[in-house]
């Protein structure tokens, strides 16, 4: 049977690969990120292997232990939940849901979170379960499918919440859950590195984007749920009562300005550019034009980490591409502004981002939306080693001593994971488009070679668009 | 020369019987092909393409004189040349092909070797038009307009053919070829706005997926045919032994950056530049509005392309620009410029693409001392044109790649009459207002390797990006 193959498989993988791994574990494992990133880059792309398992899997053992001893995982329960549809939702059903939030209200949510997260799970479970025997056995493949089926098998035995304190209970278990799959992002972006070769790259690509969305999709309605309950507790709450519209409600928040978002990330973006390329460094200057009223109703982080990694890109390249043409002096002309045009419509917002960085080289090109293939391959694997956790959002951006927080809300688990800012790990642009697919928007970039780019977020402003879930039809074929 | 070979205007030639010798040999294949649909077939083809009955009936342009004709004896062209010649792998022309036969005046041996390989390649594109053509359903195909395109070919291979096997090796057979040539680009001077004619009368029978699919290869082709034959008889009339750019009956710049119908140092800001001159005149006198334009980006760029063409593509995306520039009335009556701007490509890496002779003698405006130095050329260029019209509407957006008339319901005569901006062409064809200014810009774009890409911010303005591949590296 196949699924029971799979888990053979997985098995004697980690029998063979115990022996460095341990070793290494052994002597690195209460070292931070730093001294494993040094042994990493000192090492070639196949002894990164055992490390970045080694390093990755904080508290392993136990779970290693766990799993060898664990009986065979009967086919048949993941089956069962393989033939359940996920049931979409959109922004709007989200802000309806939590604006006038009662207890019943908030039990019925629960209970959508409890039986959604595990149809959704098990759908990926089997999309790695149908993938090529030799990728589910790399490392980091395995471990994320390791950590997928527990959290399956967790959350498919949650019986009916039906009191405040069975919530109370099921929210702790999604807390533990969120952040022990922190590790998921950087994992699975090595993991598709490292099998880049080993199928068609363009199907990689397809799974990489299937089982990324559905990451968000799981984390919205799980997050959504937490805010809730969390409104639903707190001391300024009674019950059924209707909230204005400049509130957060769970994690929706109701009015997205666009040009505050956008300078908020572009301050965010240029304090980093300072830390990153030195005091003395001339910072591009950011200016927003257009429709400066433009609002629509969206989820924060992802705007955020959208507009930070596409002007995190526009700044550095402004950056790199003046000091390559002009030279250091200290009189320089200042560097050319990055332009934003903002740009509202009845049904979406259009959000330009120009800016004259000298564009993007004609042989990047093609690789610019993929997560697997390009010339930088092993830089950014080299990166990934130093980055375990990764939540993918604008605020764990940080370098030491400029921790300054910009969100309202931290309903990311943000302060968790924080990731150099100049490291290039290659996932800005594709992972921002799968977050502007998700809620029916679009991401589309387009260079002018030697001059510069411009980069077209296009946001569905009407928030009544389901979330874009992969069809049955396209999980199947994966 | 000049003046002996002008458009074919007519379908059928005074020579009726050899007209029917070419029917004689198709109809055959079609008939077996549709047999289901023949009794549908045989009434519209006695109402619209008996032979004898259409001519001098069917108003479009059989009324004009005929002031040439078809050599009096056509060669026909059996079946099994056309299968033979379209099996024939096709060569996909890159603007270095053009340009390898060295800078002008061409000595002798080199217009020899233009015009061989020139022959090397027009049997087997005409060829494999002719198979695409015959492939299109019986009732497509005997419609006037679009029988007389496929019959145009079929004329245009019978002449070719009796050259396949020769090799052109003195003046008098390159004379004699390049006026063949010549007659060819006049054959198939109208061809578009003739096939839209037809495509337009043949909708019900044939769905707007199959023509646009027949023309982005037909037209792409026939962008490639025509410049072949182009750059041959522009060669030939700036070559040592018949120099007499001014006696072309295709363009012929005498200019020594000219390598036939090619500017290695084409400036696109000066194209675009002299292009949206003409259509803000255009605009001022309809509209009595002069939108502004302004370049910028690096506008001293040049490269090594096709003027025609860029000129053919800036005229079109100005025309769009400006229109929406002048009709859009949410700016409180300020116009903001289009903006366009010139990206050059940073330079190849590795040594020059093509390695040209500089020219023998000295000739006209042809000197070897004034060609200046090509090494800061760019591979090719990105040229942005942004406007602040309003954009496009969601629901335009995902047409405006189709050639308008596939997706074309009512107003038939409003399409075939065009009036506004739409009548502005370069080259004086009749192609304006047919809805084919961005299909066939695209097409051009995409000829040697460039493309066209439209962004727009409905609400706001459009981007547009054209890119152009040049020669590339040129020595």
């Amino acid at each position: 049977m196949f699924p029971f193959a799979v888990q053979n498989v997985t098995q004697s993988f980690r029998l063979i690969s115990s022996c460095p791994r341990r070793k290494i574990h052994h002597h690195h494992g209460a070292s931070g990120p730093r001294l494993v990133a040094a042994a990493a880059a000192l090492s070639n792309a196949s002894s990164l292997r055992p490390i970045g398992r080694g390093y990755g899997s904080p508290g392993a053992n136990g779970r290693r232990w766990a799993h060898q001893t664990a009986k065979w995982r009967p086919v048949q329960v993941l089956d069962e939940w393989v033939a359940k549809e996920a049931r979409p939702i959109s922004l709007r059903q989200l802000m309806v849901f939590g604006r006038s939030l009662t207890e019943s209200r908030l039990i019925s949510s629960a209970n959508y979170v409890r039986t959604e997260l595990p149809t959704r799970i098990a759908h990926r479970i089997r999309d790695m379960q149908r993938l090529p025997y030799v990728v589910v056995t790399n490392p980091h493949i395995s471990d994320v499918y390791e950590l997928y089926y527990t959290a399956f098998d967790t959350f498919r035995r949650v019986k009916e919440i039906r009191t405040l304190d069975d919530n109370e209970r099921f929210c702790q278990e999604i807390e533990k859950m969120l952040r022990a799959h922190l590790c998921v992002i950087p994992k699975l972006a090595m993991g598709i590195l490292e099998c880049s070769g080993l199928m068609p790259s363009d199907e990689l690509d397809r799974f990489m984007n299937t089982i990324l969305r559905s990451r968000i999709s799981r984390r919205v309605i799980a997050e959504q749920h937490l805010a809730l309950t969390e409104t639903f507790h707190s001391d300024w709450f009674s019950p059924g009562a209707k909230l204005s519209e400049s509130d957060f409600i769970g994690e929706v928040f109701l009015k997205c300005v666009a040009r505050d978002v956008v300078e908020r990330c572009g301050d965010a973006v240029r304090d980093l550019a300072r830390s990153a390329y030195g005091p003395d460094v001339q910072v591009p200057e950011i200016r927003i034009s257009g429709h400066l009223e433009a609002t629509f109703p969206y989820i924060l982080s992802h705007l955020e980490y959208i507009i930070g990694e596409l002007l995190r890109n526009s700044v550095q390249a402004v950056i790199e591409h003046h000091h390559r043409c002009r030279g250091t002096t200290g009189d320089a002309p200042p560097p050319p502004p990055i332009e934003v045009t903002l740009c509202e419509a009845p049904r979406h917002v259009i959000i330009r981002i120009s800016d004259q960085g000298g564009g993007v080289p004609r042989d990047m090109l093609p690789y610019l939306w993929s997560f697997g293939k390009g010339p930088l391959k092993s830089e950014r694997l080299e990166n990934l080693v130093q980055v375990p956790l990764m939540a993918a959002t604008l605020q764990e951006l940080r370098v030491d001593g400029n921790s300054q927080r910009h969100s309202h809300q931290d309903g990311s688990l943000t302060s968790l994971s924080t990731r150099p800012p100049n490291l290039r790990l290659g996932m800005g642009l594709p992972l921002s488009r799968v977050y502007a697919e998700y809620w029916a928007g679009s991401l589309e970039l387009h260079s002018l070679e030697g001059y510069g780019v411009d980069a077209f977020l296009q946001i569905s402003k009407l928030g009544n668009k389901n979330e874009q879930l992969t069809t049955r039809a396209a999980m199947d074929a994966v | 020369m000049k003046s002996s070979y002008r458009p074919l205007r007519c379908l059928y030639t005074p020579n009726a019987s050899s007209v029917f010798s070419i029917q004689r040999i198709t109809y055959p294949t079609f008939i077996r092909r549709f047999s289901s649909n023949r009794s549908t077939i045989s009434s519209y083809t006695t109402e619209h393409s008996s032979p004898k009955g259409h001519h001098g009936h069917h108003g479009h342009d059989a009324h004009k004189p005929h002031s040439h004709s078809h050599p009096a004896r056509t060669a026909t062209v059996t079946d099994e040349e056309i299968a033979d010649l379209a099996h024939k792998h096709q060569h996909s022309l890159s603007l270095a092909d053009l340009v390898k036969h060295g800078r002008p005046p061409l000595s002798a041996e080199a217009l020899f070797s233009s015009a061989n390989f020139t022959l090397s390649l027009l049997p087997i594109r005409l060829a494999h038009r002719i198979q695409a053509l015959r492939n299109l359903p019986f009732i497509v195909v005997s419609n006037p307009n679009i029988s007389k395109i496929y019959n145009n070919y079929i004329h245009s291979l019978s002449t070719l053919l009796p050259w396949k096997h020769r090799t052109i090796s003195d003046l008098d057979t390159e004379i004699r070829f390049t006026s063949v040539l010549a007659e060819l680009v006049a054959t198939h001077q109208d061809t578009i706005p003739i096939l839209a004619k037809g495509f337009l009368e043949c909708r019900r029978y044939i769905s707007p997926v199959e023509v646009t699919r027949f023309l982005d290869t037909h037209l792409r082709t026939r962008i490639g045919t025509r410049l072949i034959a182009e750059q041959h008889i522009a060669l030939h009339y700036s070559s040592l032994p018949h120099f007499d750019p001014s006696a072309s009956p295709t363009p012929c710049p005498e200019h020594p950056s000219y390598i036939g119908v090619i500017d290695t140092a084409l400036s696109p800001s000066a194209v675009v530049d002299s292009c949206a001159g003409f259509v803000a005149d255009i605009c001022e006198l309809k509209y009595g509005i002069r939108p502004q334009w302004v370049i910028d980006g690096e506008p001293s760029t040049t490269f090594a392309f096709v003027p025609m063409h860029l000129e053919y593509i800036a005229t079109e995306l100005l025309k769009n620009a400006f229109r929406a520039t002048v009709e859009n009335t949410h700016n409180q009556g300020k116009r903001e410029p289009v903006v366009i701007t010139i990206a050059p490509e940073p330079p190849d890496a590795g040594p020059p693409r093509v390695t040209l002779e500089p020219p023998a003698v000295d000739k006209g405006a042809f000197k070897s001392d004034a060609i200046k130095p090509l090494d800061d050329n760019a591979p090719g260029v990105t040229i942005r044109i942004r406007d602040r019209g309003g954009g496009i509407a969601p629901e335009i957006l995902p047409n405006i790649w189709s050639y308008s008339f596939t997706t074309f319901v009512e107003d038939e005569e409003d399409l075939m009459m065009p009036g506004g901006l739409n009548a502005i062409s370069t080259g004086g064809s009749s192609i304006a207002g047919l809805g084919y200014g961005l299909p066939l810009s695209r097409a051009y774009a995409e000829y040697f390797g460039g493309g066209i890409a439209v962004q727009s911010l409905y609400g706001w303005g459009t981007d547009v990006y054209l890119r152009l591949k040049g020669v590339g590296k040129i020595k």
